[in-house]
C-alpha cells in the first residue's frame, strides 16, 4: 500500500518537474524554426498549437497600391487559428526568414523575437473568384517585420503576441518558380 | 489511515481533473436561454415566433465566422462574431457583438457593437436578424404553430 501511495505521489509530481520555468536563446531559436516550418506546411492545427491561450496579433498591412492607406487589425487566437485554416487552400507558398534577433527578458520568463520575413504566394485580385488555385497572374511578395513575445505556457514555449508590419508588392507569375505542394 | 491514502489520492486526481475541465470549458448560455422566443423591434417587444437559437442558425452564425459567447450579467449574454475579410488594400478585421438579455419569457437584443460599416441600431439589427428565418420559413416556437398566431414581422406558412 505504501509503495502504491508513493507511486501515485510520484505520478502527481511528475508533470510539475516537467514544467519549464526559464527560456534560453537556443530553445527560442529552435521554437521559431519549428513555427516557420509549421507555416510552410500550412497545416492550421500545427500553426495554432504554437500560439498561447491569450495570443493577440496586431498587423499593419500596406497593400501593393502605395496611394491606398494601410489596413490595421488586431485579432485574438480564435480568429487567428480560423484564418490559418484558410491558408491551407494555397498551393504555392514560400517563406524565407531573412534575419532574427532574440532578446531574453531579465527574469528569463519571456523572449522578444524580431524577425524579417519574405512570403511569396499567389495573388488573387480582390473581388474575383478563382476557378482553380492556378487562376492568377501575379505572385504577391509580402515583406514583414514581426515582433513576437515568446513565453512558457503549460511547460511549452508559445507565442504570446505578435506585431507585424507588412508590405505587399506584386511580381509576374512567370518571374518566379515556386513548386506546388 | 494508510488504507485511505490511495483512495484519497485518487480523489485528488479526479478533483483536479474536474476543476481543469470546469475552467477550460468555453462560456455559453444554457439551452433554456437559447430556446426563448426572440423579441421584435416594436415598442411592445412582441415575440417574433422564432427562438433565439433558430434565429442564429438561420443566419448561419454557426458557419464560417468565429463566434464567442461571454456572460454580460444576469441572464444576459454577448455573442461576438468576427472574421477577417479581404479588402482591396489588405486584410480587415470585421466584428459584431450582440448582447441578448432575458425579459420574461422572451429574449431581447439589448445592444449591438460592430466594426465600421455595419449597423449598430437595435431595431435595424432585429429586422436583419429576422430576415433569414422568415425567408427560410424556419420552425417557429410552439405558440406560433397554431393557425392565426401572430408575431413581429412573422409570415406564417400557408
Amino acid at each position: 500500500m505504501r509503495f502504491m501511495a508513493a507511486a501515485m505521489l510520484l505520478a502527481l509530481c511528475l508533470p510539475l518537474t516537467a514544467c519549464k520555468k526559464e527560456v534560453t536563446r537556443q530553445e527560442v531559436a529552435a521554437f521559431v524554426d519549428k513555427a516557420d516550418n509549421a507555416a510552410r506546411k500550412r497545416f492550421a492545427p500545427g500553426i495554432c498549437e504554437l500560439r498561447g491561450k491569450d495570443f493577440r496579433m496586431k498587423m499593419k498591412f500596406q497593400g501593393h497600391e502605395p496611394r491606398m492607406q494601410p489596413t490595421e487589425m488586431e485579432i485574438g487566437r480564435k480568429l487567428y487559428c480560423a484564418n490559418a485554416g484558410s491558408f491551407a487552400r494555397i498551393r504555392q507558398y514560400r517563406l524565407e526568414r531573412k534575419s532574427m534577433d532574440i532578446d531574453i527578458s531579465t527574469d528569463r520568463h519571456t523572449a522578444r523575437v524580431t524577425a524579417d520575413y519574405v512570403e511569396t504566394m499567389p495573388y488573387y485580385e480582390f473581388g474575383t473568384q478563382p476557378a482553380t488555385p492556378d487562376d492568377f497572374t501575379h505572385f504577391q511578395v509580402v515583406e514583414s517585420r514581426d515582433e513576437s513575445v515568446v513565453g512558457i505556457e503549460d511547460g511549452d514555449l508559445v507565442f504570446l503576441s505578435t506585431e507585424a508590419d507588412a508590405h505587399q508588392s506584386l511580381i509576374r507569375k512567370g518571374s518566379v518558380d515556386i513548386p506546388y505542394d | 489511515m494508510r488504507a485511505l491514502a490511495g483512495p484519497a489520492m485518487l480523489l485528488v486526481i479526479a478533483g483536479g481533473f474536474a476543476i481543469y475541465r470546469g475552467i477550460s470549458k468555453e462560456d455559453a448560455p444554457s439551452r433554456d436561454f437559447l430556446e426563448l422566443e426572440f423579441a421584435g423591434a416594436n415598442v411592445e417587444q412582441s415575440g417574433s415566433c422564432y427562438s433565439l437559437s433558430t434565429v442564429l442558425i438561420a443566419n448561419g452564425v454557426f458557419g464560417g465566422t468565429t463566434r464567442t459567447w461571454k456572460a454580460a450579467g444576469d441572464d444576459t449574454w454577448t455573442l461576438g462574431l468576427e472574421t477577417v475579410s479581404q479588402s482591396y488594400n489588405g486584410p480587415v478585421h470585421e466584428f459584431q457583438n450582440f448582447t441578448f438579455g432575458k425579459s420574461g419569457q422572451r429574449v431581447r437584443l439589448k445592444s449591438v457593437d460592430a466594426s465600421k460599416g455595419r449597423p449598430t441600431e437595435i431595431g435595424k439589427n432585429i429586422d436583419l436578424l429576422l430576415e433569414a428565418p422568415n425567408a427560410r420559413h424556419s420552425t417557429p416556437v410552439e405558440r406560433c404553430l397554431e393557425s392565426g398566431a401572430t408575431g413581429y414581422a412573422y409570415r406564417a406558412q400557408k
